[in-house]
């Protein structure tokens, strides 16, 4: 980020050619609610090589990243088997030929990383029983600085430590933001905070871009605020087939042909031709989803509205002054008040 | 009452739904326990604060989640917080009454593994390690669902612990919520508990349709067998009806239930291309 300030607002294709370089590190915040596909995409589209990613419950997502050959390694609590039993996962796959190295932790130990990297601690008690687990005592490439112990100097308990992370970029799609990035999301939040907050680098999709005074008004749903996001695309539909709360659910058909791709021979190569090289950007790959699923599929995920009640946060006075123009605690006018100054005011000549 | 006809996969999640008390704050996972809990919820727990790892707690569960941040699990909501904060200031703190876990691999002792059937890197993978490892640690209890899954003598990899070696190895350990583990294990052929003294897991009740000798025939070690056997729970129609009514799909095995649905969305475009063609 060079400059401060001012719109934010850009294409997926520019967030990540100017924010996403080879060999970083990325993260998705949440579970699967809201992935980032979009971007992700977009990654592998320009594919990008050399990465590491933060996938603390992959799913496509992950065996994506990996098929399209821009992840080497990866830190992770728990992966979906894409595949199935008999044919494993593509990560699974080459995780086995040594073509991809996998820290594994858990779901709670993977985000005290992040909570610690979020903080600025250097590390992260984390909860004793890890220790009698072999998630403790096997580790990948990060050696023995996967985890540490240490004592606590009030109890003498000997206590497991994770070390922070901080991961260079983050990825998140949400409900809405407004152009400086301030960005809104509601739904399962998972670790998606400490994923953001961890970064170096937060790039947002949004499905609105909205103005400021929407985002004033509701800031119990800032998840990030502006200063800390490099980029707000407004891009619909940005975490499909994943579901968004209020918007649309878990596209079950595009799951389906995508679970037909894992355990079809090359299913994915041709998948990732139709759905991913193939198609420039978002708005593409939605009109091709209704070439082939037609628009009452897609229509048929369209959530039906389910309110939030709205939290009032109004205040009796709307600044020292009352709607006469008279001062709350003085009791004065304008006027009356550098009258008051004349009379009381410690003055000083400042000419 | 049961006059309806029920399948193998209903009945066990019947048998788990039973095991949530009205009132009890519960963790569940995808797949069976969410199962279980709709339907605990629907019928004889009501009050059942029931709860997913992403931090969406006392939901009201209306469809089949596919994942635990699932967005049809927040249409209705208590109590929105993060993932962090469901493990420090519910579980650990001691506030988790029970925690649904599912098993890929399970000694006698009820270690379980659901990360590599082998050393890492080059073994198979399961799923890895999730939220389990914590909530079988500070859950006041847990219950274990097995379904593909198996006994093993020794774990290649010992993802979350249960009762270690045995005896008091656990509780002595101060590592774990005192009293905490494995209170029961379901799997399609019966129901598993756990000796109060030794921790050992014995036989408690089968299933129809199976034997002693055949749930022996799973298991690498000399199995003990409840003096006598338990009696498994037969649903009910409004349990029935309550698991229907919120998954329709899970009254089948997981490969036809897979086929079933793909079936219908290649029903569905077809339906949809011949009606546009017909415009």
């Amino acid at each position: 980020m060079s400059d401060k300030g001012g719109s934010k607002i850009m294409t997926t294709r520019e967030a990540v050619s100017r924010f996403v370089k080879d060999g970083d590190s990325l993260i998705t915040g949440n579970y699967n609610e809201s992935m980032p596909i979009s971007l992700i995409y977009e990654i592998i589209r320009q594919r990008k090589k050399g990465m590491t990613y933060y996938s603390q419950s992959g799913s496509f997502d992950a065996e994506f990243l990996v098929y399209g050959g821009c992840v080497e390694k990866m830190v992770s609590a728990f992966l979906y088997k894409w595949g199935g039993k008999g044919r494993g996962g593509i990560i699974e796959q080459y995780q086995r030929k040594g073509q991809l190295l996998i820290e594994d932790y858990s779901n709670f130990t993977y985000n005290a990383r992040l909570a610690a990297g979020a903080y600025g601690y250097s590390y992260m008690p984390v909860l004793p029983a890890i220790m009698d687990s072999d998630v403790f005592k096997y580790s990948s490439f990060m050696g023995d600085k996967k985890f540490g112990t240490t004592t606590c100097p009030f109890t003498g308990k000997t206590i497991p430590v994770v070390p922070a992370a901080n991961p260079d970029v983050c990825m998140l799609h949400v409900q809405r933001a407004d152009q400086f990035g301030n960005a809104q999301h509601w739904g399962g939040l998972g670790s998606t905070v400490h994923a953001c907050l961890a970064s170096r680098t937060i790039l947002v999709t949004c499905e609105e871009i909205v103005e400021p005074d929407v985002i004033r008004s509701s800031p119990h749903h800032t998840i990030v605020p502006g200063f800390r996001v490099s980029a707000v695309i407004e891009e619909p539909f940005g975490c499909h087939p994943f579901e968004l709360v209020g918007y649309r659910g878990l596209d079950t058909a595009m799951f389906s042909l995508m679970n037909q791709a894992f355990k079809a021979d090359g299913g994915l190569t041709a998948f990732f031709d139709e759905w991913i090289y193939n198609l420039p950007d978002r708005n593409a790959y939605i009109k091709h989803y209704i070439e082939v699923f037609g628009q009452e599929m897609l229509n048929r995920y369209n959530a039906r509205s389910y309110y939030s009640a709205p939290a009032n946060y109004g205040i009796p006075f709307q600044s020292g002054w009352d709607v006469d123009g008279i001062s709350n605690d003085l009791g004065v006018d304008m006027e009356g008040l550098e009258k008051l100054i004349e009379e009381k005011g410690d003055v000083i000549d400042v000419n | 009452m049961l006059t309806k006809k029920v399948t193998r996969q209903e009945l066990l999640i019947i048998a788990a739904a039973r095991q949530i008390q009205n009132g009890d704050v519960t963790i569940l996972g995808i797949g069976l326990p969410i199962i279980a809990g709709a339907v605990a919820k629907k019928t004889h727990a009501p009050e059942a604060v029931l709860m997913m790892e992403s931090g969406i707690c006392d939901f009201e569960p209306r469809i089949l989640p596919m994942h635990v941040a699932d967005a049809s699990a927040t249409r209705g909501y208590g109590y929105a917080i993060d993932l962090f904060s469901v493990f420090t200031t519910i579980t650990h703190a001691g506030y988790l009454d029970k925690a649904f876990l599912g098993v890929g691999q399970i000694d006698r002792f009820g270690n379980i593994n659901t990360s590599y059937l082998g050393t890492p890197p080059d073994a198979q993978r399961i799923t890895a390690a999730g939220g389990a490892p914590e909530f079988y640690a500070y859950a006041k209890q847990s219950i274990l669902t097995m379904k593909g899954g198996e006994f093993v003598e020794k774990l290649p990899y010992l993802t979350s612990p249960g009762f270690l070696g045995g005896g008091d190895e656990r509780e002595a350990s101060g590592r774990y919520t005192p009293g905490s583990g494995p209170a029961v294990l379901l799997t399609p052929k019966g129901i598993f508990k756990f000796d109060k003294e030794t921790k050992e897991m014995y036989l408690d009740t089968l299933f129809p349709g199976s034997t002693v000798e055949r749930v022996k025939a799973d298991i690498p070690w000399d199995l003990k067998v409840a003096d006598q056997l338990g009696v498994f729970p037969v649903p009910t129609d409004e349990e029935i009806i309550a698991l229907r009514e919120f998954s329709p799909r899970s009254s089948f095995s997981s490969p036809v239930a897979v086929q079933l649905v793909f079936e219908n969305f290649k029903r569905r475009i077809a339906a949809q291309k011949a009606a546009g063609r017909a415009n």
